[in-house]
């Protein structure tokens, strides 16, 4: 393996530029014509046209990926997370071509893309899942026939695919139809395919997932990450290790992570979500067949690169994680900072990118997708970037995180870093206490609540830039007393000389 | 010179004598200092300092960044407030309001028909952007009296999407 394809873009697509990097390999971006001059393409030291902005005519075109594969002679292709990451035919058409595929075998993902098998082949494998529908539902007769089954509320899902798209819960069996609906259209746009289930909607758990690494002769877990703090079902806010989590039920649920990749034969990095109970029993969700986006924090506490890892394991190596008792040490935590508006109702903003201030300091990782003078557009995610902390401990890392956000300027596209300031200022996060539903209850903290000393200092600062424009802006206005200003002094007296 | 700042449904007085300023009754030394190469400016008051950014909006209107809040706020002189009270601009209308697409985007659905009375939150608009849908809803009870888009529509930001006669 000495030169790898990668089939995304953004962040991610950077991060794998840097593994590539410490590995000693070299690296090929792809882009879209939004993304000519994007920062994956600058840091890669070869870089291919794939197609028009919209994904479906080129991150999501596999003929067309391959081909840039072959053309470029790189010998790997890492896909990222998102688009065709969790694709069985686009491995297949990468090993077809002959090329190493830098993920699980076609057969690992293909058997847990599909959620309805997946669930089959994990309750044989004794692993706990959460009751509902062992086959996709179409239509609306066996739906209401089932939710009724399961009990309500219950959450419509999508087949393929997972990051929040095309899920909704269910309270009443007259918001059924309309769900099913929207849930399937969206899926339809995110994957290309509409089909769904259902499932039994459990109240208030936190959603805890287990990292797993494979190589060719052990399975392994990395501990949990918490993912609870979620919007809409994406997730703003991950730390490992989680507070929920003691070493006992750590191995119980490793274990189960470990079960359910050895069932599909998993090679490489992956991840199995769970819910987890206040009562410490956990289901499983779903398994991500690839990076998480979340990655950095496991490796923070766990002192492994997992992208590394993955470029290893996929070269036929052994990975470098030691057997043996493996233990989190520290805490990391991570704000994924996006382009989204709370001001606007969380929607996504456009823009320039006119400054950005990167926080430092001990403890502090920056992964961005994005820089100075990078267009943000509706084409693609919204996430710009992800701020990553570690510390000796949880009380420790908030107070680090506090600082990082109050460090980091970001000017041209609005973005949630004020909501993570209140969400890390918040005595409830701070105390641990929370589960996949606090940020439904806790609406306040998408809104500012500026103290009155914050509000005088803006005003102030309004006022003088008010004042300052006013006095500056007379002499621009071409008249008799046009040299009333040091500067056009200073010129008048240069031209004279 | 006396400016009043409005921002946070507050009315703030300030008033700027060089680099002296009056705030309820308290007079400090204040600056915006300026962060060569960048847009940041450096405001020093009451022996705070706080790097801010601030872009004018036109007619005393600014947009102020801080710690990544972004602020619209509105300054007015003493002249302009007068004539602002006597016209009563700024008050917000009753009777035709609009609902403007937010951000750019492509039309999913549209959940409403003119002549339709509408209650506060319900939807109107589902819009697709970022590969998500989002659904704009009713900000108050009225009366649909016109729908300008329909489903497949590309919007821009800003544009209208829905006319409706609110306050009934």
């Amino acid at each position: 393996m000495n030169r790898v394809l990668i089939a995304n873009r953004g962040e991610i697509a950077l991060r794998v530029v840097r593994a590539c990097r410490e590995e000693g390999l070299e690296t090929v971006a792809v882009y879209s014509a939004a993304d000519r001059s994007s920062p994956h393409v600058r840091a890669a030291d070869r870089a291919v046209a794939i197609g028009p902005p919209a994904p479906s005519e080129s991150y999501l075109n596999i003929a067309r990926l391959v081909e840039a594969a072959v053309t470029t002679g790189a010998d790997a292709v890492h896909p990222g997370y998102g688009f065709l990451a969790e694709r069985a035919a686009f491995a297949e058409a990468v090993e077809a071509a002959g090329l190493t595929w830098i993920g699980p075998p076609p057969s690992a993902i293909r058997a847990m893309g599909d959620k309805t098998e997946a669930r089959r082949r994990m309750a044989a494998a004794g692993v706990p899942i959460v009751p509902g529908a062992s086959a996709p539902v179409g239509d609306i007769g066996p739906a209401l026939g089932l939710a009724r089954e399961v009990g309500y509320p219950v959450m419509v899902k999508a087949a393929a695919g997972g990051g929040g798209k095309g899920m909704r819960v269910v309270r009443t069996p007259e918001a059924l139809p309309g769900a099913l609906e929207s849930a399937a259209n969206e899926a339809l746009k995110a994957f290309g395919d509409a089909s769904v289930y259902l499932e039994k909607f459990i109240e208030r758990p936190r959603h805890v997932e287990i990292q797993v690494l494979a190589d060719h002769t052990r399975t392994i877990h990395l501990g949990e990450r918490e993912c609870s703090i979620q919007r809409r079902h994406q997730k703003l806010v991950e730390e490992s290790p989680s507070m929920a989590v003691d070493s006992d039920l750590r191995e119980w649920m490793g274990a189960a992570a470990v079960s359910a990749a050895e069932a599909v034969g998993y090679r490489g990095a992956g991840t199995c979500e769970f819910l987890l109970a206040s009562d410490r029993s956990f289901y499983f969700l779903e398994m991500n067949t690839r990076i998480q986006v979340e990655h950095p924090v496991t490796e923070l506490v766990y002192g492994v690169d997992l992208v590394r890892e993955q470029l290893r394991i996929a070269a036929g190596e052994p990975m470098r994680v030691h057997a043996g008792w493996l233990s989190p040490r520290g805490w990391a935590m991570e704000c994924r900072i996006t382009s989204e508006d709370p001001a606007n109702g969380f929607l996504p903003g456009t823009g320039r990118i006119d400054y950005l201030r990167i926080p430092g300091g001990p403890g502090v990782r920056w992964d961005a997708g994005v820089d100075v003078g990078d267009e943000v557009t509706l084409y693609y995610d919204s996430m710009l970037a992800k701020l990553i902390v570690w510390a000796p401990d949880r009380a420790q890392a908030i107070t680090r995180m506090r600082r990082a956000l109050d460090e980091l300027a970001v000017l041209g596209v609005a973005t949630n870093q004020a909501f993570h300031r209140r969400l890390f200022a918040d005595p409830e996060f701070r105390a641990g206490e929370v589960d996949i539903q606090f940020l439904d209850r806790r609406a306040d903290l998408l809104q500012p609540a500026p103290s009155p000393e914050e509000v005088l200092q803006l005003a102030v600062a309004a006022a003088l830039a008010e004042d300052e424009a006013r006095r500056t802006r007379r002499p621009a206005v071409a008249g008799d007393d046009g040299a009333s200003d040091a500067w056009t002094r200073q010129a008048l007296l240069e031209g004279l000389r | 010179m006396k400016y009043f700042v409005s921002l946070f449904g507050r009315d703030i007085e300030v008033d700027v004598d060089g680099d002296a300023v009056t705030v309820d009754g308290k007079t400090q030394t204040a600056t915006l200092g300026v962060v060569a190469g960048t847009p940041i400016r450096q405001l020093l008051h009451d022996e705070r300092s706080e790097a801010l950014a601030l872009d004018p909006l036109g007619s005393g209107r600014w947009l102020i960044t801080r710690r990544g809040e972004r602020v619209e706020v509105e300054v007015l002189d003493e002249r302009a407030r007068h004539i602002r009270g006597l016209t009563g601009g700024g008050e917000r209308a009753r009777g035709p309001a609009v609902l403007k697409a937010p951000m750019p985007g492509l039309v999913v659905r549209v959940q409403v028909e003119a002549g339709q009375p509408v209650a506060a939150g319900a939807g109107l608009v589902v819009l697709e952007a970022m590969k998500m849908e989002n659904e704009l809803r009713a900000a108050v009870p009225g009366v649909i009296r016109a729908v300008r888009v329909g489903p497949g529509e590309t919007v821009e930001k800003g544009q209208v999407l829905v006319e409706f006669e609110s306050g009934s």
